[in-house]
């Protein structure tokens, strides 16, 4: 999926997560975490996979989490996918 | 929105010990069986008046609010927005994942995101070895008053930092400001013109100095300003002098000149002050060239400002500069 636009999708909630994507000529991912010393190595693992499943191969993903689980995250990219897509 | 609604917002937001501010773009609120109970606003990048009803404090509420602000900030285009809180809450907004920027002893200055470190990062190609100086600037539009002090700033450091005022409050439209700076000091070697991003005398940091309100907000803006110059930027660029033109004219700014005398030694930056340069018999100021282009006087003009600047002011791009400086026809 390419982004195409800017796109948003999240909270700024606990257990949840704000996520941005927008376009950019590589894939840049900005990872902002309460949680970051334990379990930034997680979460970027989750967020490539699922940018993987869709294809996006370039973007600045940034995110602003507060401790989500892998769904979440899952669900929060999406989403932000989706909206960056124009679908 | 309603009246009553707003009117809400404002006792709300009062009961605090904070004051309504009109002038905003969104203002949001969440209520709980017909009684609001969360407050927030946003004008431009700012959120502000965020409120939480005290029995409601300590849930969820505060992230519903920033969400909300957060969501059409973002829809609004903008990539950074700043929170001013009191100091005591600084930590309810750190949870949320704000940044702090500065504080001073009645207010704290936040960031969503990580924007002055995305910034700071795309200015590192300019950083140079060396007692580096800095001088800030509007410029509007760039005279001989700023060229002399640039040019004398410049004969005392390794490198003069030349951050231009970003924000857009000023006849004179920011790209324009720029040109007319760069194309100014072009043949002084080691000056580097940048813009001040959000970080420097913009509504972000220092929304009264363009307010002219003279009370003691100003003062706190203004420690706040220098706090994160002096914290966060100089230390980046290696800055140890910040030059300013003295400043017999506007009480705002010589304000300001007085607060970076005392705070800079503390971060161990020198305060210059160079005295101003004046034209045949008057002090240049970018007002007086403004009042001269306003009343037609283009002829003293080229005392005021250089080719560059002098070439601009009477071309076509600079037409509807002059028209709007002179005002509807009478």
């Amino acid at each position: 999926m390419k982004i195409c636009k800017k796109g948003q999708a999240g909270t700024v909630q606990s257990s949840d997560l704000m996520v941005t994507v927008e376009p950019a000529d590589a894939l840049i991912i900005e990872i902002e975490s309460t949680v970051k010393k334990q379990f930034e190595h997680l979460i970027r693992a989750k967020l490539e996979q699922v940018l993987a499943k869709h294809g996006t191969v370039s973007g600045r993903i940034s995110i602003s989490d507060r401790g989500a689980l892998d769904y979440a995250i899952e669900a929060r990219l999406e989403t932000a996918l989706q909206r960056a897509g124009g679908m | 929105m309603s009246a009553s609604e707003i009117a809400a917002a404002k006792q709300l937001i009062e009961s605090h010990g904070l004051s309504f501010e009109p002038g905003f773009d969104n203002l949001v609120g969440i209520y709980e069986q017909g009684e609001l109970v969360a407050v927030g606003a946003r004008a431009g990048n700012v959120l502000k008046m965020l409120a939480v009803e005290a029995e409601y404090q300590g849930g969820s509420l505060l992230g519903e609010i920033v969400t909300l602000l957060v969501s059409r900030g973002y829809d609004a285009g903008l990539d950074s927005l700043f929170v001013y809180t009191k100091p005591e809450y600084a930590g309810s907004f750190q949870a949320l994942n704000f940044k702090l920027l500065a504080t001073q002893a009645k207010v704290a200055l936040l960031e969503y995101g990580n924007g002055l470190k995305k910034w700071l990062a795309a200015q590192s190609a300019l950083i140079k070895p060396g007692c580096n100086g800095a001088v800030v600037m509007n410029c509007n539009p760039f005279t001989l008053g700023h060229r002399y002090l640039v040019e004398t700033a410049a004969q005392q450091v390794d490198n003069l930092y030349l951050f231009v005022v970003r924000e857009e409050r000023s006849v004179f439209p920011f790209a324009v400001r720029m040109r007319l700076v760069k194309e100014g000091v072009r043949d002084i070697g080691n000056v580097i013109v940048l813009d001040t991003g959000h970080y420097l005398i913009s509504s972000a940091t220092f929304p009264t100095y363009f307010l002219k309100k003279d009370d003691p907000v100003a003062r706190i803006q203004m420690e706040l300003d220098v706090t994160l110059f002096a914290s966060r930027i100089a230390p980046f660029f290696g800055i140890v002098r910040r030059f300013v033109g003295s400043e017999p004219l506007c009480q705002m700014t010589r304000a300001y000149n007085d607060t970076l005398r005392e705070l800079l030694p503390a971060y161990g930056i020198a305060l210059v002050e160079i005295e101003r340069k004046e034209a045949i018999s008057e002090v240049i100021s970018a007002s007086r060239v403004r009042d001269l282009l306003a009343h037609q006087q283009l002829k003293q003009l080229q005392n005021h400002v250089p080719a560059s600047t002098l070439a601009f002011l009477g071309s076509d791009e600079a037409a509807p500069i002059r028209r709007q400086l002179e005002g509807p026809p009478a």
